[in-house]
């Protein structure tokens, strides 16, 4: 595009957004709007109706967890798209030649030892994070994303791409599911208890109940996130 | 200008989020234009993050000891499924370009606007 | 001193978007991007929003920097 067009463009975009922003509340104001409509009864019951100390995660998984619902949805739906667009394509080796998954990469020996010996102390952290997710900050995405930036690591140091990947195929399909499905099992529990899908019962002796269904969510969540992930960047290196 | 001095966090935002504006507009490769939107996409997350905050505020965790203002968890929550959608956008636009250097052999604009 | 803290981290913000937008060697401006995430996720910290600055660390700074990279490796290196 030409330079004045550009210019213009942004000037348009940026003196409006410039004058909105300066007649905004203060941030870290605490009478502004953004803190007394429902965040006030969140902050002041959320502890006790979700069964989290960690606030977000209660809005997460609690008050808002068709929102989560839609999020794992769309992260499962890009896997399926990147899978749908780079998988048909003709492999850039002949089928059949044992791919050694690092494409030609050498992998130098001192990198390769710090990571297996690192290895499982990350796996640790992720899971810690996931599983305390619900009283310190974490939650079930964050150890997710752990867990597969550790199983990304490892299939490269191992040499294992596609040819021979550190999960089986079909287990890894299934494991890629386990969000959308973790969410639609405990909407269907939901729905058995309360009459409303994904509904939290609300008496207060069904506590363990509430709290045994977030859980199950993050882990639902923190394991689809790593399978997820280790099967985009399987998918895009394509050997 | 006064307000815009008390809310110049706000206005370093608005100012990421028109450098990644010109990064989608005025460059040709297709990874700048990527590289753009996110960008973008981070300038809002960090506005509305921005906007939940409260002066001398923790962390909004409830544990037995923690008092004080709290930040509020709602746009916390938002944001974490904002970078969900982020990261998967990223991820399908480069699958995409990967597949176009492959059938086109270019991943500049104006070469692919040239060749078809 | 907070107040100076916000302010050296708003200007590292926009000096590293600047320098992803003039980079023309693509691997140099994924690894600066990986860097102005860095300093968002510390900025968030600062906000306190602890959840939200170990996400964008993990995706940010890690899998995005890494599909990036991969893409890179696969298409060109150099802007033309």
């Amino acid at each position: 595009m030409r330079k004045s067009l550009v210019a213009l463009t942004l000037a348009a975009a940026a003196v409006p957004m410039l004058i909105g922003v300066a007649g905004l509340p203060r941030p870290g104001d605490g009478s502004a709007p953004a803190h007394t409509h429902v965040v006030a009864r969140y902050i002041a019951e959320g502890a006790q109706e979700t069964g989290a100390g960690n606030l977000v995660t209660g809005v997460l998984l609690n008050y808002r967890a068709f929102d989560t619902f839609g999020e794992v949805m769309v992260i499962f739906a890009a896997l399926a798209a990147v899978m749908a667009v780079l998988m048909p394509a003709a492999p850039s080796r002949p089928a059949g030649t044992p791919g050694n998954g690092t494409g030609g990469l050498q992998v130098s020996p001192v990198v390769a030892f710090i990571v297996r010996l690192t290895a499982p102390f990350i796996a640790i952290f992720g899971a810690f994070v996931i599983f305390k997710g619900h009283v310190s900050p974490g939650g079930g995405f964050q150890g997710g994303v752990i867990l597969g930036a550790l199983l990304m690591l490892l299939s490269v140091v191992m040499g294992r791409g596609m040819q021979a990947p550190l999960v089986p195929v079909r287990l890894a399909r299934w494991l890629q599911a386990s969000a959308p499905l973790a969410f639609a099992g405990v909407a269907c529990l939901g729905l058995a208890l309360t009459g409303t899908l994904l509904g939290y019962p609300a008496a207060p002796e069904m506590a363990l109940v509430r709290e045994l269904m977030m859980i199950v969510l993050e882990l639902g969540i923190g394991i689809g996130g790593a399978a997820i992930i280790l099967g985009l960047f399987l998918a895009m290196r394509g050997d | 200008m006064a307000g815009l001095w008390q809310n110049i966090d706000y206005a370093a935002f608005v100012a990421l989020f028109c450098i990644g504006l010109y990064m989608i507009m005025a460059k040709q490769n297709l990874i700048k234009k990527l590289l753009g939107l996110n960008i973008m996409e981070t300038a809002v997350f960090a506005f509305i993050v921005t906007s939940g905050m409260v002066d001398g505020g923790n962390a909004p965790i409830v544990a037995p000891g923690a008092t004080g203002p709290f930040a509020s968890p709602l746009p916390h929550a938002l944001i974490l499924t904002g970078i969900v959608v982020a990261v998967s956008i990223t991820a399908l636009a480069l699958s995409l370009i990967i597949e176009i250097y492959r059938q086109c052999g270019t991943i500049e604009a104006d070469e692919l606007k040239g060749a078809e | 001193m907070s107040q100076l803290f916000d302010l050296v981290m708003l200007a590292l913000l926009i000096s590293m978007a600047l320098a992803v937008a003039r980079s023309k060697d693509l691997v140099a401006a994924a690894i600066i991007f990986s860097g102005y995430s860095l300093v968002m996720c510390l900025l968030w910290q600062h906000r306190g929003a602890p959840d939200v600055a170990m996400t964008e660390a993990a995706i940010g700074a890690g899998v995005t920097t890494i599909l990036v990279l991969v893409a890179i490796g696969r298409t060109c290196r150099r802007e033309k």
